[in-house]
């Protein structure tokens, strides 16, 4: 059998397949090859340096990095952060999804198909107004560190958190306007579509949603999770994580599962009608905001052990932490794309092997990508 | 004098013109597409030469320097590194003018851009490298990792190790630019214990490299670098961690809008405290302002709108040389030694280092947070 070694660039990083099969794709290999050992430095140093060290984890996701360490940390010293604090975090962290999402599809997924810079232009300048939002709240984006464990470091008045209201009104229609609307229409996607078979890159069809941040409901047990190598199990299965496991319950997205199942279009669909969702939810939840809440609650250091799980952009993020003494003694990190990228046999295929296998060779790279890939976070 | 310098730039500028360019539009098309007035063309081109320290009359030559900057092609290259840099220096802020000028002079070769201006393969980047030989800017983003032969790090097809990459590269280039802290002293990955043995590229390059630090950097600090190449041929004048002086000649704390609590002794003691919601001074929760020379006090981040101290965590001192060491603990004083966090011994000599380059200019300062710190204790 022939075997093909195949190169995936412009995603963040980048990943070889190694694909056997001529026309069709009989098997596939995923490695990603680069190392940094993130873990490695957090050993010994005290806990709240991992709340700077690793949002660099990854450039794209570095929020929800940051976020899942403050709550492992927050875990670990039973520490409950007021409303108000959750509300200011949920915002900048779906505000990063949000614009994760526009640059995605944008600059990474469209161009495969379709080359038009006028459209990148535009997606920019969208999710530029979307870091803005965040650089009100959190000093700047990427890589801050306004999420401390027990709340933020920021004290808005009522009047920036008026004005951070009307940012999200105003990127809420911009994207209903330019993205995708309310009733799921997204000229882009159809474009994109237009000579794309949407039944290709179905996958396992099993869903994994573990974090409950959001309006996300969680549907499994932290215990059930395992890492093998960079392989990622759970229950000893593979699951899919990400924007179409946990919108399955929208009836939007359940309309088009229905119709294409775990398809590169659900997954794509999924991606962009979920900034919609958050969008709507940000805008209800900002109106709870109380001011007279703490920003902050101190908290006393102990000997313990945390666990965190979010959804971030790309899916479930697990971040776990052992302190001694002040001291990390251990730290581990889960990313979605383990879960969705793990590289196993043919009888048992991850998610995204199971979408490559039995495919065509040329809708190889459509494919691959619509799991939305970091191969900077895979090799954290 | 002032004649003088702008005769010798002008005359740089006419040599350039001469040279065939990349973009396949003037820049006045690109700007006046995404619809920028030669006048807003103008007001950037002397806040940038303010930037750049040269007085406003420069303005006309900066905008001409611009306009001819596509005859000095930039490439790219990715090395260990969390593709932040990237994303703070083109996605986030797009499209200002920065962003424009960024985008006309390169990216062709950015992996993770390349969709954005052109959607070129690995290919593409060896034949700028012949094509433009000896006149392209390189533009270098991540850390370079040495161990067990640089193979922690392997690019493209071939499994090119990002050293040998980076060797090659740098060999045919004109000026060598480190973007960001990883690509200018190693970064994350070089935190202790460094397991993959990650250092900044000027360690592993017998060219002159000229970093521009930053965990992001700010656009207008590589923009106004480059542009600095472009008027005189020549990089900048740079401090002794060959930062460029123009952006990273004064520390943090000096334009620091809490300046004015620190020098009355008014202190956020922990987040969240009265101290916090008045916007005091961050030094006593770890801000490591006086310690770091950048300019983000004065330019911010995302289109000016804040920047971390804006928004109550402190300076974490992300342009210096082994912050990542030598700055941690990073929620707590420098001077809070029972927080030592990592393997002390390790780290001695880093922090040691940092510091003592920092002491002669900032002295004052030391002194001025002893006297201080003393009553409150
Ligand atoms: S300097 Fe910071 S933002 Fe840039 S690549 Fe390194 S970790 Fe990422
Ligand atoms: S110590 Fe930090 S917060 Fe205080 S004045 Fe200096 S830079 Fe500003």
């Amino acid at each position: 059998m022939k075997i093909n070694e195949k190169i995936i660039t412009k995603i963040e990083g980048e990943a070889k397949l190694k694909v056997y099969g001529e026309e069709i794709i009989d098997f596939v290999e995923i490695e990603f090859y680069n190392f940094r050992g993130i873990e490695n430095y957090l050993v010994n140093r005290h806990y709240m340096d991992a709340l700077v060290i690793n949002p660099r984890v990854c450039g794209i996701c570095g929020h929800s990095h940051l976020l899942a360490t403050a709550r492992a940390i927050e875990d670990a010293f039973n520490i409950k952060p007021s409303k108000k604090a959750q509300i200011l975090r949920e915002i900048t962290t779906g505000l990063e999804i949000i614009q994760n999402h526009i640059k995605w599809f944008y600059i990474t997924f469209m161009p495969e198909i379709i080359k038009d810079k006028s459209k990148m232009l535009k997606a920019i300048s969208i999710a530029s107004y979307a870091s803005k939002i965040i650089a009100l709240i959190a000093g700047q984006f990427p890589h801050n560190s306004y999420i401390i464990p027990g709340g933020v470091t920021c004290d808005l008045t009522n009047l920036e958190i008026l004005k951070i209201e009307d940012m999200l009104k105003i990127l809420k229609e911009q994207i209903i306007k330019e993205i995708i609307d309310e009733s799921g229409y997204s000229k882009d996607l159809e474009i994109f579509f237009e000579n794309v078979d949407k039944n290709i890159g179905k996958g396992i069809n099993r869903f994994l949603v573990l974090g409950n941040n959001f309006y996300f409901k969680n549907n499994g047990e932290l215990e059930l999770v395992k890492e093998e190598k960079k392989n990622v199990f759970y229950d000893d299965k593979f699951f899919e994580v990400g924007p179409l496991s946990r919108n399955l319950e929208n009836e939007v997205v359940k309309m088009i599962y229905k119709k294409y199942q775990d398809s590169v279009y659900s997954r794509v669909f999924a991606r962009l009608y979920e900034m919609v969702l958050i969008i709507e939810y940000l805008l209800k939840i900002i109106k709870e905001i109380d001011i007279c809440e703490e920003n902050y609650i101190k908290h006393v250091p102990k000997n313990s052990k945390g666990v965190s799980v979010i959804e971030a952009p790309r899916g479930s993020l697990i971040h776990r932490i052992e302190i001694e003494n002040e001291k990390i003694k251990k730290y581990d990190i889960i990313v979605p794309t383990q879960f969705n990228l793990s590289s196993y046999t043919k009888e048992n295929p991850s998610p995204a092997q199971a979408a490559l296998i039995n495919e065509r060779i040329e809708n190889i790279n459509i494919v691959f990508k619509c799991f939305d890939i970091c191969s900077v976070c895979f090799t954290h | 004098m002032k004649e003088a310098l702008m005769n010798t730039m002008r005359k740089r500028i006419e040599e350039l013109r001469a040279l065939p360019g990349v973009g396949e539009k003037s820049i006045k098309e690109v700007l006046e597409e995404n619809g920028f007035t030669r006048r807003d063309f103008l007001k950037w081109s002397a806040a940038l030469a303010m930037t750049l320290g040269l007085p406003a009359s420069f303005a006309p030559v900066v905008a001409e320097a611009a306009e001819v900057s596509d005859r000095l092609p930039v490439v790219w290259l990715h090395l260990a590194e969390c593709t932040g840099c990237s994303e703070s220096l083109i996605r986030s802020d797009a499209p200002t003018i920065d962003d424009l000028i960024f985008n006309y002079i390169n990216l062709q070769y950015h992996d993770t851009l390349m969709a954005a201006a052109g959607w070129q393969a690995e290919e593409n980047y060896e034949e700028a490298l012949k094509k433009f030989a000896g006149r392209f800017i390189l533009c270098v983003e991540g850390g370079v990792p040495t161990k067990d032969g640089g193979e922690y790090l392997t690019i493209g097809a071939h499994a090119e190790t990002g050293l040998e990459k980076l060797k090659r590269s740098a060999d045919k280039a004109a000026a060598i630019i480190a973007v960001g802290t990883c690509s200018s002293f190693g970064g994350v990955q070089a935190a202790y214990p460094n397991p993959t043995g990650t250092v900044g590229i000027s360690k592993v390059l017998n060219k002159p490299v000229i970093n521009v630090p930053g965990c992001p950097p700010s656009a207008k600090n590589i923009v106004g670098t480059i542009v600095y190449y472009i008027l005189f041929g020549a990089l900048p004048a740079v401090d002794n961690f060959n930062r460029p002086k123009f952006a990273y000649g004064l520390r943090i704390h000096d334009l620091c809008e809490r300046r004015g609590h620190f020098d009355a002794g008014e202190f956020v003691e922990q987040f969240g405290d009265t101290g916090a919601e008045n916007g005091f001074c961050l030094y006593k929760v770890g801000c490591k302002g006086p310690y770091t020379f950048n300019n983000c006090s004065r330019e911010r981040f995302n289109q000016h709108t804040s920047w971390p101290v804006q928004a109550g965590h402190g300076c974490i001192g992300c342009s210096e040389p082994d912050f990542w060491d030598a700055m941690a603990p990073y929620e707590e004083p420098l001077a809070n030694h029972k927080f030592m966090s990592v393997n002390a011994d390790a780290v001695a000599d880093k922090v040691g280092l940092t510091l003592l380059t920092v002491a002669g200019v900032a002295i004052a300062a030391h002194a001025a947070l002893s006297a201080i710190k003393n009553p409150k204790e």
